[in-house]
């Protein structure tokens, strides 16, 4: 008797669930430039779709983001949306999330396990293999452009436990191992850990090593933006380098407008953020949903920042 | 002869046993470590460290790496500061980092520039009121923040007794949430020109630097500097003998927060933006520059000079890391053993002493 009330009464509450769906998103971290517009596409999009988004801020810890996913779990929600604090440790959230039947979306870093993915998981990003092959044919091409038979270039990496980090850079290489780029040499490559201020100092460590250099390229814009307030600091013409980043954020869009910052490329974190929220909602109503779902990354330069402008 | 002067205790003075001041061993071990680089540097890569080995510029020095080793540790220097002061009394202060993080994105908020090449601040916080103020503005409200955050930290600790690890504990939580709070998260950018110009080129280390030497003499020669030895050293009997130990927490609290507060002013203005990320583990990079520098964690003992001394061994280890071609996770390691390194040769040195 007591058995099917409480039967009765979860039915009830799935039912009401139903109507209004439940998700819980685990974010790496709040605090990044990045993420934040991801984040507040994804939430834009459930608002306009009527849908409860229960945001967590994993604050770059792996064991807190296990847990959030499990707490979600507990509390029944209808999908998870996991943004990885460390891509290399997706297997325990895909394996906890299958087991409680719960669908789960990753989001903008690609789990190690993406191509093993159970059918209720999918993989919504951009894919990382185009953004430093952009920037770099980007670069090569600019540096034909000014006739150099051969450039050296430094390398700004992000955090080298994510997975963008080491395919930006793995871009980079690849891009200068084609005979068409081979003129280009790295003459160094250190981690900034994607921050400005960490970029800014080793760039005027570079500086200080005197060796003649080409052009920076850094996994993303922050560190870019890093280097050229080096530089400038230290008195570099800036027409003389080339500068890459990666994420067309507002600041590096200003960068480039003032002249500075040569190459970015445009991530949709918006669409990545509304994109990924869509996937979660189907696969909670049992849909199919592509194991991968790419959104298209965008060369940003002078001529078409124009386009750009008021997207991140 | 022997008897009576050992009755006498410490009090007697002996000349032989005085030991070397703690702030030429850390001398000392700054000059070893920076030839040890000079020496691997021709020795493997055929560079010099120091010394310019450039044919377009005519320096005996290379003077860019003897800048970038100052400026990248300036601002956790100016942190270290304040931290000493705390640690001389016997405490410890854990919120300094994350008021960075609240001061640099509340003050850049204040200091945002109402036009970016031409076009509205697309990372405006406030209205175009708020614009354009003077660099005044963002500088008070960002000092006041620190007056704030070190007003509560040593009302705390001195009227409710609760040891000082967990009340900056619970700042340094409540500050970096605050941090995040203030803007949900997006960073603040566009400052304008004038407050722009305040952490320009070489600006962090002449604050530093002025920082440093007038909180050296403050330690040296005032009586609020006798005070805060005296109260590391024995609390109990500093109280007895008439100090207001409580009102002096209180005071070296709130310098030590708006010294902080100035280093996130600084951090936020040479960056040009303010993350709520911004400042993390600054704190305990300022409390290891000041323990490798011989401030005893214990109280009572220790020095500005030593902090500053301490911050350039920093500041060596990752010039000469990037110098030597050398990753990242090298630098931590090392800078790990050297902090714990200081702490044991400290204690060797304070037991030999005692012991005779």
């Amino acid at each position: 008797m007591r058995r099917t009330v409480i039967v009765a009464g979860l039915a009830a509450l799935m039912g009401t669930t139903a109507a209004a769906q439940d998700i819980g998103v685990s974010m790496a971290r709040f605090d990044d430039n990045f993420l934040t517009v991801l984040r507040v596409g994804m939430e834009e999009q459930a608002a306009s779709l009527g849908v409860n988004l229960q945001v967590e801020d994993a604050q770059n810890d792996v064991a807190k983001q296990l847990d959030q996913i499990n707490n979600f779990i507990a509390s029944g929600v209808d999908a998870i949306i996991v943004n990885a604090v460390d891509t290399s440790a997706t297997q325990a959230m895909s394996d906890a999330a299958a087991a409680a039947g719960v669908p789960l979306v990753y989001v903008n870093r690609e789990p190690i396990n993406v191509d093993s993915l159970p059918d209720t998981q999918a993989f919504v990003a951009s894919n990382e293999k185009d953004s430093g092959t952009l920037q770099t044919q980007e670069v090569c091409r600019l540096f034909k452009e000014a006739g150099k038979a051969e450039a050296n270039v430094y390398v700004i990496m992000g955090e080298l436990s994510n997975q963008a980090a080491v395919m930006r850079t793995q871009d980079i290489k690849d891009v200068i191992g084609t005979p068409d780029c081979s003129f280009i040499k790295i003459i160094d490559e250190q981690t900034s850990n994607w921050q400005r201020d960490q970029a800014q100092n080793l760039m005027t460590n570079w500086l200080s090593t005197g060796t003649p250099f080409d052009g920076v390229i850094a996994n993303n814009d922050e560190s870019a933006i890093g280097a050229i307030q080096a530089l400038k600091a230290a008195g570099v013409d800036m027409a003389s380098v080339v500068v890459a980043g990666i994420d067309a954020t507002q600041d590096a869009l200003a960068a480039m407008q003032a002249g500075d910052l040569d190459v970015t490329v445009f991530q949709d974190a918006a669409g990545q953020g509304a994109g990924s929220l869509d996937a979660a909602i189907r696969l909670s109503k049992g849909e199919s949903v592509d194991q991968k779902v790419y959104i298209p990354f965008q060369l940003v330069t002078p001529a078409n920042i124009g386009d750009f402008l008021a997207k991140n | 002869m022997a008897q009576s002067a050992q009755g006498l205790g410490g009090l007697t003075y002996d000349a032989s046993k005085k030991a070397r001041p703690p702030e030429l061993n850390v001398f000392l071990a700054l000059v070893l470590i920076v030839a040890a680089f000079e020496a691997i540097g021709r020795l493997l890569i055929g560079d010099s460290f120091l010394f310019n080995t450039r044919d377009n510029v005519d320096t005996l020095f290379n003077q860019q790496r003897l800048q970038i080793i100052i400026l990248q540790v300036a601002i956790v220097g100016i942190i270290a500061i304040g931290v000493t002061q705390v640690i001389i009394t016997g405490g410890i202060d854990l919120s300094s980092g994350s008021v960075v993080g609240a001061t640099a994105m509340v003050a850049m908020s204040f200091a945002q520039t109402a036009l970016v090449n031409g076009q509205p601040n697309p990372k405006a916080i406030f209205g175009p009121g708020f614009m354009d103020l003077p660099v005044i503005v963002p500088v008070v409200v960002g000092l006041a923040c620190g007056l704030v955050a070190g007003l509560v930290n040593g009302a705390l600790i001195a009227y409710t007794r609760i040891p000082p690890f967990i009340a900056t504990l619970g700042m340094m939580v409540f500050a970096r949430g605050f941090s995040r709070w203030w803007s949900n998260g997006n960073p603040i950018s566009f400052p304008t020109e004038s407050y722009a110009a305040i952490g320009r080129g070489m600006m962090p280390v002449v604050i530093f630097v002025a920082l440093a030497v007038l909180f050296h003499c403050v330690m040296t020669y005032t009586r609020y500097g006798k005070h805060c030895y005296a109260i590391g050293s024995n609390e109990a009997a500093a109280r007895m003998s008439g100090i207001d130990v409580t009102h002096h927490k209180v005071l070296v609290y709130t310098l030590a927060a708006m010294l902080a507060a100035l280093a996130a002013i600084v951090l936020s203005s040479k960056n040009l933006t303010a993350q709520a990320g911004m400042g993390v583990m600054y704190e305990l990079d300022a409390i290891a520059m000041a323990v490798i520098g011989g401030v005893s964690l214990s109280g009572g003992r220790g020095s500005i000079l030593g902090t500053v001394l301490g911050a350039l061994i920093f500041g060596v280890i990752i010039s000469g890391f990037t110098f030597l071609k050398l990753d990242a996770y090298y630098q931590e390691m090392v800078k790990g053993v050297i902090i714990v390194a200081a702490v044991v040769l400290d204690q060797w040195r304070q037991r030999s002493r005692l012991q005779g």
